[in-house]
């Protein structure tokens, strides 16, 4: 760094610093802003503004070039991104492309990524359901990876505090392996998603079809008013970015939150290359970026550090800070970074059809998808040769059936009559899968990108657990769905790559010993009393609720924590 | 330039080679621009004639009136494979060739009923031969792989893309059916008698 003045140093000071804009880097962002940090936050991709940036947002399907679907080149070219099912002519623009920031798979893992202000907070399936103590207590209870260092009792209040800012709709079901939220009017179940509930109810013991809780504002509050937010007006196209601000997302929540107390920087086309390790301080002193735009390396400085670049390239970005106290990544002393990286298990689905509630339907979308179940196995006490268990999603559609056959005006006339087809019901498996040592992420010794960063190897893959539990939920369900008296039930598997779920988690798992863990209770480096991770790398099991939520909670937690901290000299 | 100013290039560049006027044909002039496939203007046309059999103009408008054959020829000059595209266009010309032999005329010079008889022919026999299904509608996933008979793959990806142009085109979604960008409702319980056309 030639040429730097002591002004130029003290432009790039801040109170704190967070690495990464999307799900919880803007938390952090309006955290830290609003317990009066000056904040400066980095951001690998381009800048994301809430509707002026969603171009297809208002879009008709006939306003596109191909309607909808994306053209063979882009397809063939990106076979990676392309599996996502969000992938489409409406919103390829959010996603990474595979040629732009390659990585190497040494064992098959589609790693899914929106690089860009609001990152995949933008594009997120928006299901949001609390933990448990049975799974926060799921380690140390089954033997694996290592005991949580917090309980629901830790997190309860958080939970609370996110979600009234965020806006969660749900039903308040009573089930104590899905605790109840701050809930705003769930979306009912339709005839056949409350049929199969009551049949579950009545028919099984701990087995609940829930309205699934979902970050839409079915019913706003002044609260997201303030942030200038409306009603959800269930148009389900909120992978476009959404004008009305009718789902949680940074770009419409946090971030503009954060930007509107004037305490916040906010930097796009950073590439995060290194956290700054000082060896006499003991702590991290900034970090050390790639501006993508000019290629100049610029420093930043603050007291404390966030890290919230999304789970993998957040262990990326620790294992590249290298220094003589952690030669093998940042608070590294325990050799676990890296290590025990999982995932959800998507593998499995279920479809059949219902006879009955012939006179009904229903009218308009629903956001929230429908329903939900969550976790029956193994939930009270170990039941199968697995370990853990997994939440199914649940939902019954109708629609109008067209005779397609032959050609010429009789052709014409039946793409609009057509008669209302059966209910048809689907379900979906969604896993929890135990960490696992031999599951992990490493620097690749010769290859780096554009930036000069090493290119993340990905060694991940499932094991027998996953495929027992893929086998049971395929026995279960097609008993549950058969009692229910469905017909036509068709199982069906696949063989897609773990990181597809776009849930990976782990590699900076936090634990109460440093000898096995990197984080402590309060997603603080154990090592690095300054530099706090708070996205998916920090999770020390997977359980199978959707995680994002838990994300947003751990972060408000960790920025409360980190500002008490810093203001009575401890960090 | 910002997203938005190129999607709304792009609509531009895409209504201007929607409004080319139909006399540039047979002049030796593509009518839309190609980039992957290599097909003269008859076999444009010839295209065009068949989508319009598929959709044609009754007292409402039909492919041609909306231009739903200019949007196939997009959909098969973009979303296909080479392989499929190579597929496509040798059953274009099988069925040149076929109607050629069998009428001693071009499909286009066929009467309607000859049209929507080769047409039936061919799908029946594809039904009977073929693994391809019926096409559906507003799919937006187009068929992976096209039928590994030519003239099938070709019948059944025009066929495809005519129903999807037409169902997903403007004047079907909005005189057609009543198709709503912002519902701003969800009713789980819903008599079907008080469905409107959706």
């Amino acid at each position: 760094m030639a040429n730097l003045n002591i002004d130029s140093v003290k432009e790039r000071t801040f109170d704190a610093i967070v690495i990464g804009s999307g799900m919880s880097g803007g938390w952090a962002a309006k955290e830290l802003t609003g317990k009066g940090l000056k904040t400066l936050m980095l951001e690998r991709g381009r800048d994301v503004k809430h509707i002026k940036d969603y171009p297809t947002t208002n879009l008709y399907p006939w306003e596109f070039p191909h309607h909808g679907v994306l053209p063979m080149d882009i397809q063939e070219a990106n076979p990676i991104v392309n599996r996502c099912y969000a992938f489409g002519e409406d919103a390829a623009h959010f996603f990474v492309k595979d040629k732009e920031h390659p990585y190497v798979q040494e064992k098959p893992f589609d790693w899914i990524r929106g690089y860009q202000v609001g990152g995949k907070s933008l594009m997120w399936a928006r299901q949001t359901q609390r933990w448990s103590d049975f799974d926060f207590e799921g380690p140390a209870r089954d033997g694996f990876s290592v005991d949580w260092p917090i309980r629901y009792k830790d997190i309860d209040p958080w939970y609370s505090y996110v979600e009234k800012f965020a806006g969660i709709s749900g039903n308040r079901d009573g089930i104590p392996e899905l605790p109840d939220g701050e809930f705003l009017p769930a979306y009912p179940l339709n005839d056949v998603e409350s049929y199969f509930s009551n049949h579950v109810k009545s028919n099984y013991k701990n087995r609940h079809v829930i309205s699934a809780r979902c970050a839409h504002l079915s019913k706003p509050n002044q609260i997201h008013i303030d942030q200038g937010r409306t009603q959800c007006q269930s148009r389900t196209l909120c992978q476009r970015g959404c004008p009305f601000g009718g789902y949680f997302s940074a770009n419409s929540s946090t971030i503009p939150w954060a930007l509107r107390s004037g305490k916040l920087t906010l930097r796009p086309h950073s590439v995060v290359e290194s956290i700054i390790y000082d060896e006499k301080l003991c702590k991290a002193t900034g970090v050390r970026i790639v501006d993508t735009q000019t290629k100049e390396t610029i420093e930043y400085y603050a007291k404390i550090i966030f890290v919230n670049a999304a789970a993998l390239n957040t262990n990326l970005v620790l294992l590249n800070s290298t220094s003589n106290r952690f030669p093998n990544g940042l608070g590294n002393d325990s050799g676990v970074l890296g290590k025990y990286v999982a995932f959800h298990n998507y593998s499995a689905h279920i479809g059949a059809e219902y006879d009955g509630f012939k006179d009904w339907t229903t009218d308009g979308r629903n956001p929230a998808g429908g329903g939900y179940i969550p976790r029956f196995r193994n939930v009270y006490k170990q039941e199968t040769d697995f370990l853990r268990g997994y939440a199914s999603g649940f939902s019954a559609y109708r629609f109008k059936q067209h005779n397609y056959d032959g050609v010429g005006a009789s052709l014409k006339e039946n793409t609009v009559k057509g008669d209302l087809g059966p209910w048809y019901v689907g379900s979906h498996l969604m896993g929890e899968t135990i960490p696992k040592e031999s599951n992990f992420v490493k620097l690749d010794p010769k290859l780096k990108d554009d930036w000069g960063v090493p290119l993340l190897s990905i060694s991940v893959d499932y094991d027998d657990n996953d495929e027992k539990m893929k086998k049971d939920y395929i026995e279960q369900l097609t008993e549950m769905f058969t009692s229910a008296g469905f017909t036509n039930i068709k199982p069906s598997t696949n063989h897609q790559a773990p990181g597809l779920d776009i849930h990976e988690m782990g590699g900076a798992r936090m634990g109460n010993d440093p000898k096995t863990s990197v984080l402590n209770k309060w997603n603080q480096m154990h090592a690095c009393k300054n530099v706090f991770v708070t996205d998916g790398a920090c999770m020390t099991s997977t359980s199978c609720q959707n995680p994002s939520l838990t994300y947003m909670a751990l972060t408000a937690r960790a920025a409360d924590y980190a500002v008490s901290e810093m203001r009575k000299g401890n960090v | 330039m910002n997203r938005r100013a190129v999607i709304k290039n792009l609509a531009l560049v895409i209504g201007s080679a929607t409004l080319l006027p139909s006399c540039l044909k047979n002049g030796g002039t593509p009518v839309v621009a190609l980039k992957h496939l290599n097909i003269n203007p008859d076999q444009e046309n010839l295209i065009g004639d068949v989508c319009e059999t598929i959709i044609p103009k009754t007292n409402t408008p039909g492919a041609k009136d909306l231009n739903v054959h200019l949007f196939v020829l997009k959909m098969l000059d973009d979303c296909y494979t080479k392989k499929d595209q190579k597929a496509i266009v040798n059953g274009l010309v099988e069925l040149d060739n076929m109607v050629q032999k069998k009428y001693n005329q071009s499909f286009g010079n066929l009467n309607v009923k000859d049209r929507v008889a080769v047409l039936i022919a061919i799908e029946e026999s594809a039904k009977k031969q073929g693994k391809v299904k019926v096409p559906a509608g507003r799919n937006t996933k187009p068929q992976k792989n096209v039928d590994a008979n030519p003239l099938f793959a070709f019948y059944w990806a025009v066929k495809q893309q005519t129903l999807f142009g037409y169902t997903t085109s403007q004047y079907f979604m909005t005189k057609q059916i009543v198709y709503e960008l912002v519902p701003g409702r969800y009713n789980a319980h819903f008599p079907v008698k008080n469905l409107k056309q959706a």
